[in-house]
């Protein structure tokens, strides 16, 4: 920038960067013009060789920025995720960009690939090997989704692939507009479709399980000696109780109780799946991981029961 | 529970030197000290195990081996098991061979007694919905009682949590040394796991059904109460014993007529 700024000020011409000379020797009347030589060198081989380490600084900004969210904010005293000031912008942009952010951690959590602690990425090479073999002895694509499905399963998780997982970088910058979100979402939904006399009391009550249910989760795997960030765990369950708010999204518009079943089910242990991913690279003992799982089980079958009898 | 400090007493006793300064090293927490000053540990008091246990290592200021009542170290060595070990425990709960407190084995924990309740209250409330859905079928809409989930919450985690530290402070008040808070709280919250079988098939709308079952759950849990409270309680005076069963198998009692009318009436 500070290139920039002796060439538009020198030189009217349309194009910045064709610095004239002699034009400028005439113009430059302030004392300020014995710098200009110093100035022109790097605006000579701005176009020539000054721009390869500039784009490379530029490329390399996304790496700088990962490391340092990490717990810190960008700007001291700023949002998280405002590049610059967001003092003149729209309440709606400032909501959204929180509402994105919540989007991008949630598809983090409960993405597929990113499930039980990205094993699935992992053991992509085994999986999809299988499956292509399947497709190549002329199987349907329901053939190859089952052996996809048998694959998966067949990769089961033990408890070493769980303790290897680590999460992925986004979700160390953890926040709590996800858990409060769903949480609230959750609670209404249920208490919606509760009796009438005892709508404050679902409303107090599921609010009070979800919250008091993921801090004895993660002060149960921190007693099992597991090394986990007490609120980036809490942050992890919250988001994976997106599935159960869809289970009571259903369960709010009357899903009959048959198709409730395997629905449900998928959806509760869509969001076991994601909930585990804590335990990567939290250091829990590997013959105690599934005592540590054991109450993440209870907890979101709890829940999703809670959500069947809606 | 490497410090409690037995088997240091014994060493002494064996090797014969009784009453030397060397006591008090041995009882010292030895790996963990080697980032402070080795020689500033001779100076530690000799007064310094407390009534807590782990609580010996006070004086040290060695980050990792600090377990303070408030820190969460503290609280890790009741949940020093693992996974097959709290399937043993459940297993020898439900088929007694031994007695449970053999199979404890001076490591009471109490991840099982937590979780247990827990797994027994959402299971009671599933169920006992489920129970009282049935016997509502075919009159409308149908909705839950979530004041079943709070109920059933406040019995099962009141009944493991408050009652053995009842037995514990009476068992203390008549003299019993071997009495243990933490064994007290494992021997109940294990005693509870024969409700969840019992729950998930007493869900059925006959009556009699249920009345045996939830029978058998009572009999089941307190024969277990009974077979390994009796070693603790008879080191009391024959009368106060007796009395302290009775006291224990009526407020067993108590609890399966609860879990009987709350859910499965």
């Amino acid at each position: 920038m500070a290139a920039m700024m002796p060439s538009s000020s020198t030189a009217n011409n349309s194009n910045p960067y064709s610095f004239d000379h002699s034009n400028s020797q005439n113009d430059l009347i302030d004392p300020d013009d014995a710098t200009l030589d110093d100035l022109d060198d790097p605006l000579a081989q701005a176009s020539s060789s000054d721009r390869a380490p500039l784009t490379g600084n530029i490329s390399s900004q996304p790496g700088r920025r990962d490391t340092q969210n990490y717990l810190t904010s960008q700007i001291g005293g700023e949002d998280r995720r405002a590049a610059a000031s967001t003092i003149d912008e729209s309440v709606w942009e400032t909501l959204s960009r929180d509402l994105r952010a919540v989007w991008e951690k949630m598809r983090q959590v409960l993405w597929p690939k990113y499930l039980l602690g990205g094993m699935l990425v992992r053991e992509r090479g085994g999986g999809i090997a299988g499956a292509e073999r399947g497709e190549g002895g002329g199987a349907t694509g329901a053939g190859a989704g089952l052996e996809r499905l048998r694959g998966a399963v067949g990769t089961w998780p033990d408890a070493e692939t769980v303790l290897q997982g680590a999460m992925s970088e986004g979700l160390r910058d953890w926040d709590l507009w996800g858990p409060l979100l769903f949480s609230l979402l959750l609670s209404t939904l249920l208490s919606w479709r509760a009796k009438d006399e005892q709508t404050p009391l679902v409303f107090s009550g599921v609010f009070a399980i979800v919250w008091i249910g993921e801090a004895v989760v993660t002060l149960q795997i921190k007693l099992l000696g597991g090394n986990v960030s007490f609120l980036q765990s809490i942050c992890i369950i919250g988001y994976t109780l997106f599935p159960l708010v869809i289970a009571a999204l259903l369960s709010a518009f009357h899903l009959h109780w048959i198709a409730r079943i395997p629905v449900y089910i998928v959806l509760v242990l869509w969001s076991l799946a994601a909930g585990v991913s804590i335990l990567g690279g939290s250091g829990v003992v590997r013959n105690r991981v599934g005592i540590a799982v054991y109450p993440l089980f209870v907890f979101y079958v709890g829940l999703g029961c809670l959500c069947y009898i809606s | 529970m490497a410090n409690r400090g037995y088997d240091v007493v014994v060493d002494v006793d064996t090797e014969g030197d009784l009453g030397h300064t060397d006591l008090q090293e041995d009882l010292e927490f030895h790996p963990s000290n080697f980032s402070e000053a080795q020689p500033g540990n001779k100076a530690i008091p000799p007064d310094t195990s407390s009534f807590l246990p782990g609580g010996s290592n006070r004086g040290q200021s060695s980050g990792s081996s600090k377990r303070f009542l408030w820190s969460l170290n503290f609280y890790a060595q009741f949940f020093d098991v693992d996974t097959a070990e709290v399937l043993r425990r459940c297993h020898s709960a439900i088929y007694p061979r031994a007695n449970f407190l053999d199979i404890l084995d001076g490591n009471p924990d109490l991840y099982g007694p937590f979780w247990i309740a827990t797994t027994v209250v959402v299971i009671l409330f599933i169920t006992g919905t489920m129970s009282a859905y049935l016997a509502h079928h075919g009159k409308g809409h149908y909705a839950y009682d979530f004041a079943l989930l709070s109920g059933g919450a406040g019995l099962i985690y009141g009944y493991t949590g408050i009652v053995p530290i009842g037995l514990w402070a009476v068992l203390k008040w008549f003299g019993s040394e071997s009495a243990n808070l933490l064994e007290c709280w494992a021997l109940y919250g294990y005693s509870n796991l024969i409700w969840i079988p019992v729950a998930l098939i007493s869900w059925s709308p006959i009556t009699i059904l249920n009345y045996v079952f939830v029978a058998v759950g009572f009999a089941v849990s307190a024969l277990f109460l009974f077979r390994n409270l009796y070693p603790i309680l008879s080191a009391t005076d024959v009368r106060t014993s007796k009395i302290l069963l009775v006291v224990v198998i009526l407020l067993h009692a108590g609890l399966a007529i609860a879990i009987k009318v709350l859910f499965f009436a």
